[in-house]
């Protein structure tokens, strides 16, 4: 495991030094370092009870830590200091019988903004997301996505210089997400450092240029997403074919299988040649496609948590 | 505007926009305008229903009458008709053979034993005026007897209507306010009675609603948990000024009309009401301080429990113990150095109202005084911070309760 670069220490917006947390006898965190960068897209990832949220409550203040320290630009994160952060909680909520624009300018006013810049802010935003006639609608009238949105809203208001997003694309559909992956886009290049929590790989591939993948309260991958994918291992020859996939133990490994489609890792001393060409020559089977790449942090996700699959991934 | 000013703002608005909060607000007085309304509005009936009723029976009725004292006035029984019976035995039997419809017999030591009187029964939808009657004839013969013996006309008055009574009472050499002087201090009593009764809910659900909607997380990052409290806890009391406000001035604009004619039992008169400084200014910290306590405690207490439903399960424990001393009023009032009354005084949750109500009578020392502020400064301040620390540990505890062996571990 990489450790923390202590050249990058001031250059850190997030610090997180030798965490640990017990909640009664259970030891949630067994022993957590990282870091994240002045703007930079950290993915903060992991299965459910993973540790992650836990992680940044404790971040914000929310819990005392057990051990360890856990700083946000280069202090213990107090209330007054939210003025720079805008958190998106796992917890979603809001006051749900409050019209959705008083609820945004209140929390927006709390954030630091005078309330008549939260009141323009709130408009312009509500405008961009498409929300402008529901403003004075009550939140609990609105759709699950549509709350969403306006608890994003909440989130970026104040323009955070750090925004912590809990799983900021649930909920949504494709439209809403492409949306909403902008406004992160559009905040990271105005300077913001984002940490993002989510099991949307597809979206940590796009958007992160650091993850850390937490397993058991451990670190079990941390750095760059293609340093990463070098740590794990070696690449994969991925398949779309029709017919009858033969088994080889001596060249290959099928990693994933489906009707249509396998995915296969081989042996140290073989090369990817062979097993194409093995392939090539069966009558049965007919490849449509293939490819050979590194494995997804899917593929890595999936594999780390493969003693666990169907507990709880 | 601070944080703590957008809290209370954010508070006052949402809450005074809540229909609860006004149906809860009007309840108290439309009630009591109801109330008072309908009892005087029956009271006015009964009262010229028996005038009318007691005027016709008096005209149609067949009396008797057999006066063994003397007093009764022989032109009185004759101007009104009224037949004279040879015995008790002969009135009894006049009423039961229906040739009178009463008999009143004024036995010697009538003052000893009472007037008899024997009637027939009229139903129970028509009580007619027996005993007023009977009494009246007695009473109007006494004047009677009184004014053409002394013909005096001041004598014949006081016989026919007590003359009022203005007492002044002294302690300790110094002249005191006597009963009027309980009606400026007892406000407070009233006050503390209103807030408990009115806004107990709104205190144990102040911070449930942020739980119920999962907003407490985000709350806790961008405000103090402190901050967020007393924000609460002051809006709170904007909330019961605002409720106070709409029970007080129809009271004050009554007041303003009637102050010349309404009095109070005891002779007091609304007209003056002595202000007492030092029974002021106790009654007043009292009230603050009781009120901040309990708001603590319930503010607290609702912040253990994921939702206001639950939490409200405890209310009435709560309520009970505020009002407990009015069950020892007796006490309270009359024997101030009784071991409950001593319990009730410095017990944190029993003290507010067993001292704003010994402070209105009058049996509040001042040594029992300042003690009992300095508890509640003590307490106020503990419930403040047991508000907090609920509030901290409870807030993200959104699907269970918080015991309180868990809050303190």
């Amino acid at each position: 495991m990489p450790s923390l670069d202590s050249k990058n220490l001031n250059n850190s917006v997030v610090d997180v030094q030798s965490f640990a947390m017990n909640f009664g006898r259970k030891e949630v965190i067994k022993d957590l370092s990282f870091n994240v960068k002045r703007g930079e897209i950290f993915g903060f990832l992991g299965a459910n009870g993973a540790g992650k949220t836990t992680t940044i409550r404790t971040l914000l203040g929310l819990y005392e830590p057990t051990r360890g320290t856990l700083l946000v630009n280069g202090e213990r994160y107090n209330p007054n200091m939210s003025a720079n952060i805008g958190y998106l909680p796992e917890e979603r909520g809001l006051y749900r019988n409050e019209p959705v624009i008083n609820t945004m300018v209140y929390f927006a006013v709390l954030h630091g903004l005078s309330e008549s810049e939260a009141q323009k802010r709130a408009i312009a935003y509500l405008k961009r997301v498409g929300l402008a006639d529901k403003a004075n609608e009550r939140l609990v009238k609105l759709s699950g996505g549509q709350q969403q949105k306006i608890q994003l809203g909440v989130t970026i208001l104040h323009e955070p210089s750090l925004m912590i997003l809990d799983e900021p694309t649930e909920a949504l559909d494709p439209v809403n997400r492409a949306l909403l992956m902008d406004i992160i886009n559009e905040r990271q290049a105005k300077g913001a450092t984002v940490m993002l929590v989510t099991h949307r790989m597809d979206e940590v591939e796009q958007l992160c240029d650091r993850i850390l993948l937490l397993k058991d309260g451990s670190v079990a991958l941390y750095g760059k997403i293609d340093e990463v994918k070098e740590q794990f291992g070696s690449q994969i020859i991925a398949l779309n074919y029709s017919g009858k996939l033969p088994v080889n133990d001596k060249l290959y490994k099928v990693t994933k299988r489906l009707p249509h489609h396998a995915e296969l890792v081989w042996s140290g001393n073989i090369n990817t040649d062979e097993v194409l060409h093995f392939l090539a020559n069966q009558h049965d089977l007919h490849i449509t496609t293939f490819e050979v790449r590194r494995p997804s942090l899917n593929d890595i996700f999936l594999e780390l948590y493969k003693d666990q699959e169907g507990k709880n991934v | 505007m601070s944080k703590l000013g957008n809290v209370i703002g954010f508070e006052v608005r949402r809450n005074l926009k809540k229909k609860t909060f006004w149906y809860t607000s009007l309840f108290l007085p439309v009630i009591i305008i109801a109330v008072f309304a309908i009892t005087h509005a029956s009271s006015n009936h009964a009262s010229s229903s028996s005038q009318q009723q007691t005027s016709s029976y008096s005209k149609t009725a067949k009396l008797g009458v057999l006066d063994e004292t003397g007093l009764v006035n022989k032109q009185v029984l004759l101007r009104d008709h009224i037949v004279i019976e040879p015995n008790e035995q002969a009135g009894i039997d006049g009423v039961k053979d229906r040739k009178l419809t009463a008999f009143f017999y004024y036995p010697k030591n009538v003052t000893q034993v009472g007037i008899q009187v024997f009637a027939q029964d009229q139903g129970i939808a028509f009580t007619p005026p027996y005993n007023a009657l009977a009494s009246q004839l007695l009473s109007q013969s006494a004047v009677a007897t009184v004014s053409s013996a002394t013909h005096d006309s001041e004598a014949v008055q006081i016989l026919q209507k007590s003359p009022s009574v203005t007492a002044t009472t002294y302690k300790n050499g110094v002249e005191t306010n006597g009963l009027a002087g309980i009606v400026a201090p007892i406000i407070f009593y009233v006050i503390f009675s209103f807030f408990v009764v009115m806004l107990s809910y709104f205190m144990i659900s102040a911070t449930t609603e942020e739980k119920e909607n999962r907003a407490a997380e985000i709350l806790l990052t961008t405000i103090k948990s402190r901050s967020l409290i007393i924000g609460k806890i002051l809006s709170i009391f904007v909330l019961g000024f605002v409720q106070i406000v709409i029970i007080i001035v129809p009271l004050l604009i009554g007041y303003a009309l009637f102050h010349n004619h309404i009095s109070l039992p005891g002779g007091v008169s609304l007209s003056h009401i002595p202000l007492d400084a030092k029974a002021i200014a106790i009654g007043a910290s009292v009230l603050l301080l009781g009120l901040v306590m309990f708001t603590g405690i319930l503010v607290g207490f609702g912040s253990l429990f994921p939702s206001a439903q639950e939490a409200s399960r405890y209310l009435g424990i709560v309520i009970l113990s505020a009002f407990i001393p009015l069950y020892a009023i007796g006490y309270v009032v009359s024997s101030p150095h009784a071991l409950i009354v001593t319990v009730f005084t410095y017990f944190p949750l029993t003290a507010p109202s067993t001292v704003l109500l010994r402070n209105a009578v009058g049996t509040l020392s001042t040594g029992d005084a300042l003690g009992v502020l300095a508890m509640l400064l003590v307490t106020a301040t503990l419930s403040i911070l047991f508000a907090v620390r609920a509030f901290n540990y409870g807030a993200m505890a959104y699907n269970r309760r918080i015991s309180i062996k868990e809050l303190f571990r």
